[in-house]
């Protein structure tokens, strides 16, 4: 069987651990799909999706904000410090901290760091897109 | 003298008291329980992110890299993790007590500036009604501890070390040992002190570093302090917890002994007034049949 051990860990909990077919990481230089035999690499990643095949043609789908992944010997690590997958997104909630960071970048008022709210407007875009071009694949999704 | 009625009201208080530290021993055990498993789950992460780091690192690096180079120390900072409420036994006064220890050696070297960080409201208060010089704070965390709290103190304490005001980190923390032992760490946050495990690094796989080794370290090692303070923060949570649970506990059995007593007391009380009150009854017939 070609299948890969995947280990997603974020500080707070083993968010993911299994078999899987393949991994699809939003690499610092480019996209790049993780198989079965891939070369020892480590690399770090951004803010994005990573989708992970699971045996048996299902797909898995998780946002991230960025962080390091280490291939050896056919096991993948990710550490990252916010991953989550896209059945557990409080869209919600997302909604709400795109609109409070949107406000925050239109009102310019001294004292707030653009910066942060930017990275916050990003990462609540990142979670709605997942959500609304994923979430059809819930039904797939063994809970 | 104690009438019967102080004593049953004094009863009635105690078993009051025994109630509530029942209660909060029972809720200080739910909560460690949870803060046990967080510590459980944050070890592998904190693990990782280390061997990883460990791996990327060059020895070259290392002697340019900030988080590493020793820096004449002229301003320290001593980041002292308290509870933010009390009533778990001397979990507080004896972190306080050790940071108190550590700083005023540290004061009565002259050449030395000692900056204070105070995670949690007991250490502040302590603190902050006293002459030193505060630095920042960060209180309250504990009643919902999130990851954020980690970022948000490791952000201040990183930035303040690069930037130059401070050239030395220490933090004072409670270790979560088992739940009736902390032990009391005080421990060189930054710069590192270190690291590499030579004997792994020999049959080393042949990585791919994508985008390259050094930047892959660098970004790796923010990530890194800020795992450790999140540990540091959930060791404090869990030990706070099992402190409280042991110290209401105590104070339960204490309650226990005392209503104990008391009840003796009482009821000695409640005999002697019986036996006097029959001896004036037979005494006075026995004064009218006398007449």
């Amino acid at each position: 069987m070609h299948e890969l051990d995947l280990d997603i860990i974020s500080p707070e909990k083993k968010v993911y651990s299994g078999k899987v077919k393949s991994v699809t990481i939003p690499g610092t230089k480019g996209n790049f799909q993780v198989l079965f035999n891939h070369a020892p690499l480590i690399s770090t990643f951004e803010l994005g999706i990573i989708k992970v095949g699971l045996p048996g043609d299902s797909t898995r789908i998780f946002t991230t904000s960025g962080g390091s992944a280490e291939i050896l010997d056919n096991k993948v690590l990710l550490l990252s410090d916010t991953i989550e997958a896209v059945e557990n997104i409080d869209l919600e909630r997302a909604l709400k901290s795109k609109v409070r960071a949107e406000e925050r970048l239109t009102n310019k008022s001294g004292s707030i760091d653009f910066d942060r709210a930017r990275a916050s407007l990003a990462k609540a875009m990142n979670r709605i897109k997942a959500v609304e071009k994923y979430s059809t694949l819930k039904k797939d999704i063994p809970i | 003298m104690a009438t019967l009625r102080d004593i049953k009201s004094r009863i009635k208080g105690v078993k009051s008291t025994q109630q509530i530290t029942k209660a909060m021993k029972m809720v200080a055990a739910a909560k460690l329980r949870r803060a046990q498993e967080n510590v459980v789950n944050a070890r592998p992460y904190a693990r990782k992110i280390w061997q990883l780091l460990s791996r990327l690192a060059n020895e070259n690096d290392l002697n340019t890299n900030p988080f590493f180079v020793q820096r004449e120390v002229k301003n320290v900072a001593y980041v002292i993790v308290t509870a933010d409420r009390g009533l778990c036994g001397a979990f507080n006064s004896n972190i306080i007590k050790e940071a108190v220890r550590n700083i005023n050696e540290d004061l009565n070297n002259d050449s030395l500036n000692v900056h204070l960080f105070c995670v949690g409201k007991k250490g502040f208060d302590f603190f902050s009604k006293r002459n030193f010089n505060l630095y920042g704070k960060n209180l309250g965390l504990f009643s919902s501890l999130k990851y954020s709290e980690a970022l948000d103190i490791s952000q201040k304490i990183i930035s303040a070390y690069l930037d130059g005001t401070f050239d030395k980190v220490i933090i004072i923390y409670n270790e979560f040992k088992s739940i009736i032992q902390q032990k009391i760490v005080v421990e060189q946050f930054l710069p590192i002190t270190l690291i590499t495990e030579r004997s792994e690094k020999k049959n080393e796989p042949n990585y791919i570093y994508e985008p390259n080794q050094k930047s892959i370290f660098d970004y790796m090692l923010p990530k890194h302090l800020r795992a450790q303070i999140w540990r540091i923060l959930l060791e404090s949570n869990a030990s706070e917890l099992g402190a409280r649970m042991t110290a209401m506990d105590n104070a339960s059995t204490n309650a226990k002994e005392l209503i104990r007593t008391l009840q003796l007391k009482y009821n000695k009380e409640r005999q002697a007034a019986i036996t006097k009150e029959l001896l004036e009854i037979v005494a006075g017939a026995n004064a009218l049949k006398a007449s």
